[in-house]
C-alpha cells in the first residue's frame, strides 16, 4: 500500500499542496481526479521522490520510501520524455536495467509489452520516427517494463485513441487484479474513471475532497435526487409532500431533491394520484456530477 | 544507498560514451584531431617549426666557392645538414632558389637567399670562406704547419648562462605548443558535450523518468564519467597517433619526451575536465533548450578560451608573472601548467601547489555543480536563476 501522509508543497507564493493524504491499496486501481493546477501533478511527483515535499511522508508497504523502494515504482510523468534518437526496444531494456532488472529480463518485458500495447514499427527504430500515438504507447511500456509494484500515471489516457484507451484499461487492470500492482493514476476522463477505477480521490485546491469508491462518494456526497416522469401534468402536484424540493424539470421529467427522512414511496403515491407516472426512480449521480458537486 | 543501485551510474556512463562514439561529430572531431597533428607534426619534420635543421646550398663559380660550400657542410656536421648544389650559371641558381629546391647561393663574392638568409647557414658559410680565405694567405706565405695549426686554434670564451635553458627547449616547445592545442580541444569540446547532455534530457523531458529511478548525483555523475572517459579515449588514440607519427617521420624528437608529455596531456586533462565539467552540468541544467545555451556557457568558455591564450603566449615566456600565475590558479592550471613542465621550467612546489590547488578546487566544486544540477534540471520553461537553482536542492 502507498500512503500519502499530510504532505505540504508550495511554490513560492502558491501553496500546490496543503495536507494531502490517501492511500493507493496493491491490488486495486485508484483514480486521481481534481480540477487543472489542483495538485494532482505535485502529489505524483513526490510520491516518486522527484520532488520533495515541504512536510509530511511517502511511505510504501509501511515504511518511509527510499531508493530501493522507489526502483520498484513504474511511473509516467505529465511530460512524456524519451531519448528521440534512442532505439525503441534498446531504451526500453535501458530504463528498465536502470531501475535494477536484469538486461535478459529487461529485453523479455520490453518485448512482450511492445506487443501486448500493439506498438506499430520496428522495435530497433529510433522512437522519434514513431507516430505520436506510437511515442505514447512506448512511454507507456517504459512504465511497465521493470514489472513494478506501484503504477503512478499521470494523465496516461491523454492522447489515445479510443482502441488505445482499450488497450491500456486491459493492462492497467491486468497490473492491479493479476499481478497485484498499486495503480494510481490521474485524468480528466471521468467516464472512464468511473468505468476502470475501484476508488477515486478527488483533489481540489491542494487539499482532498474526498476519496472512496465511487458508491461511497455517492452515499456520502450525491444528494438525495428522484426523478420523476408523468403524461401531461402541469400541477406542482409534489408540493404538499414536506421536505421536497424541485432541482430541475425537463421535457415532463422532474427531479425532486428529498430529505433523509422523506419516503420516496409516498412521493411515488402522491405522483399516481396526480396523473399517469411513466417513469419513477433514483438518479444515480455519475463521477461527473459528483466532480462538479464537490468542486464548486 | 542501497546494494542494487550502485550501479546505475555505470549504466548511465556506458550510455553517454556509446551514444557519443556513434555521432557523426566524434568521428569528424578525431578526424580533425588527426589532420591537425599530422601538419603539424610534418611541418616539424620539415624544419618548418624547428627541427633539425638542414639546408640545401648553391653554389655558382669555380672549385674554390665548392670548397667554401663543403667547408660550411663540414663545419655544421653533425648538427645542422647542409647539401650542396652547384649551379653552372647565376640565372639556373637563382631559378633553383625561387622554385624552392635550395635555400640560399653562394658566389665569389656573395651570399644570397630568396628574401633573406638563414643566420645559421650564415655563419656557416662566413666561417668557413675566411678559414679557406686564411689558409690560403697561410700557403703563400708558407707558414709551417705547426704555426698554421696554432693560428687556427681557437680559444672561444667559454659559454654560460645564469638560468640555463632546459636542452632541446626548441623541441620541446613544439610538443608543448601540441599538447596544449589537443588539452584545449579535449576541455572545451568535452565539456559542451556534457552540457549539452543535460539539456538533451531536459529538453526531451526524460530527465523526469530517469529521476523517478535514480538520483541527481548518480545521473551527473553517470555523465560526466561516460563523456569523460570518451574524451580520454579519444585524447590516448590521438597522443599515440601523434607520437608514432613523430617517430616516423624523423622530427628528432625524443621519444621518451614525447611519451612522457602524452601523459602529462592526459593527465592535465583529467584534473581539468574534473574542474570544468560539473559547471558545464550546472550551466546546461540552467536552461532547456539549446538555443539558451551560450548565454549561460560564455563565463566557462572565456575562462578556457583565455587560460589557452595564455598558455599559447607562455611558450614564448613560460617564467613570466601571468604564465606562471596562471599555471598555478586553479581556473587556469589545466592549461597553463603542462606547458611549463614540458618547457621544464616549471618548479617542484609551483607544481604541487597548482595540483593541491586543482584538486582541492575540483572536488570542492563537485557537489556545487551537483547542487545546482539536482536544482535547477527539473525546472522547464525559463531560465533558472543561480540562486533559485541553489535553494531549490
Amino acid at each position: 500500500m502507498l500512503e500519502l501522509l499530510d504532505l505540504h508543497r508550495r511554490f513560492r507564493d502558491v501553496v500546490a499542496l496543503d495536507g494531502v493524504s490517501f492511500t493507493v491499496p496493491e491490488g486495486r486501481i485508484v483514480g486521481f481526479v481534481g480540477r487543472n493546477g489542483a495538485g494532482k501533478t505535485t502529489a505524483m511527483r513526490i510520491a516518486l521522490g522527484v520532488l520533495d515535499a515541504d512536510q509530511g511522508q511517502v511511505r510504501w508497504r509501511d515504511a518511509p520510501v527510499d531508493t530501493a523502494a522507489r526502483r520498484r515504482f513504474g511511473y509516467m510523468p505529465e511530460e512524456r520524455g524519451l531519448y528521440p534518437k534512442m532505439r525503441v526496444l534498446e531504451q526500453l531494456v535501458y530504463l528498465a536495467r536502470l531501475r535494477g532488472t536484469p538486461k535478459a529480463e529487461a529485453r523479455a518485458n520490453a518485448e512482450r509489452l511492445l506487443a501486448t500495447l500493439e506498438v506499430v514499427g520496428d522495435p530497433d527504430a529510433r522512437v522519434e520516427s514513431l507516430s505520436l500515438g506510437n511515442q505514447q504507447r512506448v512511454q507507456l511500456a517504459a512504465a511497465l517494463v521493470h514489472r513494478p509494484e506501484l503504477l503512478v500515471l499521470d494523465e496516461p489516457f491523454s492522447g489515445l485513441d479510443p482502441v488505445g484507451v482499450d488497450v491500456l484499461s486491459g493492462v492497467l487492470r491486468r497490473a492491479a487484479r493479476d499481478e497485484g500492482a498499486a495503480v494510481v493514476f490521474s485524468s480528466h476522463q471521468l467516464d472512464l474513471v468511473e468505468r476502470l477505477c475501484d476508488e477515486v480521490v478527488l483533489i481540489d485546491q491542494g487539499r482532498i475532497a474526498a476519496q472512496g469508491t465511487i458508491d461511497e462518494l455517492r452515499a456520502s456526497r450525491a444528494r438525495n435526487l428522484w426523478q420523476v416522469q408523468l403524461r401531461d401534468v402541469s400541477t406542482r402536484w409534489w408540493e404538499v409532500i414536506p421536505g421536497t424540493t424541485p432541482v430541475r424539470s425537463v421535457d415532463g421529467t422532474i427531479v425532486l431533491e428529498l430529505l433523509p427522512a422523506t419516503d420516496p414511496q409516498r412521493v411515488l403515491d402522491v405522483a399516481r394520484s396526480a396523473g399517469d407516472v411513466l417513469a419513477f426512480g433514483p438518479v444515480r449521480a455519475s463521477l461527473q456530477e459528483l466532480f462538479r458537486e464537490v468542486v464548486s | 544507498m542501497n546494494g542494487p543501485d550502485r550501479g546505475a551510474w555505470r549504466l548511465i556512463a556506458a550510455r553517454d560514451f556509446w551514444v557519443r562514439l556513434r555521432e557523426r561529430s566524434f568521428l569528424i572531431s578525431t578526424l580533425l584531431n588527426v589532420g591537425v597533428i599530422s601538419v603539424l607534426v610534418l611541418a616539424r619534420a620539415g624544419g618548418g617549426l624547428g627541427g633539425a635543421p638542414s639546408f640545401d646550398l648553391g653554389t655558382v663559380g669555380g672549385s674554390d666557392v665548392v670548397d667554401v660550400a663543403n667547408a660550411a657542410a663540414t663545419l655544421g656536421y653533425p648538427d645542422i645538414t647542409v647539401r650542396v648544389h652547384p649551379y653552372p650559371d647565376p640565372a639556373s641558381a637563382d631559378a633553383a632558389l625561387r622554385d624552392g629546391s635550395i635555400d640560399a647561393v653562394v658566389t665569389e663574392t656573395q651570399l644570397y637567399g630568396l628574401e633573406s638568409v638563414d643566420q645559421r647557414l650564415e655563419a656557416l658559410v662566413q666561417t668557413s670562406a675566411h678559414q679557406i680565405a686564411v689558409e690560403a694567405v697561410f700557403a703563400e706565405h708558407h707558414v709551417p704547419e705547426a704555426q698554421r695549426a696554432a693560428a687556427s686554434r681557437t680559444s672561444p670564451l667559454a659559454l654560460g648562462a645564469l638560468q640555463p635553458a632546459p636542452p632541446d627547449r626548441q623541441k620541446n616547445a613544439g610538443v608543448a605548443f601540441i599538447g596544449v592545442l589537443l588539452l584545449y580541444g579535449q576541455l572545451f569540446g568535452y565539456g559542451m558535450w556534457v552540457a549539452t547532455g543535460v539539456i538533451e534530457e531536459k529538453a526531451s523531458r526524460i530527465v523526469e523518468m530517469l529521476l523517478s529511478a535514480i538520483r541527481p548525483r548518480q545521473l551527473l555523475a553517470g555523465k560526466i564519467i561516460g563523456i569523460g572517459v570518451l574524451g580520454l579515449a579519444q585524447l590516448i588514440t590521438i597522443a599515440a597517433f601523434a607520437i608514432g607519427l613523430a617517430l616516423a617521420t624523423g622530427t628528432g624528437v625524443v621519444p621518451a619526451t614525447a611519451i612522457w608529455a602524452a601523459l602529462l596531456v592526459i593527465g592535465w586533462f583529467i584534473l581539468g575536465y574534473g574542474f570544468y565539467a560539473s559547471l558545464f552540468a550546472a550551466a546546461g541544467s540552467l536552461v532547456s533548450r539549446m538555443e539558451e545555451l551560450q548565454n549561460v556557457i560564455v563565463p566557462i568558455n572565456l575562462t578556457i578560451l583565455v587560460s589557452f591564450i595564455i598558455s599559447i603566449g607562455s611558450l614564448q615566456d613560460p617564467n613570466s608573472t601571468l604564465a606562471v600565475v596562471a599555471s598555478i590558479l586553479p581556473v587556469s592550471a589545466a592549461l597553463a601548467m603542462p606547458v611549463r613542465i614540458v618547457l621544464g621550467v616549471a618548479s617542484g612546489w609551483q607544481i604541487a601547489l597548482s595540483l593541491a590547488l586543482l584538486i582541492g578546487s575540483a572536488v570542492a566544486l563537485v557537489p556545487v555543480g551537483a547542487r545546482l544540477y539536482a536544482g535547477a534540471v527539473l525546472r522547464t520553461g525559463s531560465r533558472v536563476r543561480l540562486r533559485d537553482a541553489w535553494r531549490a536542492a
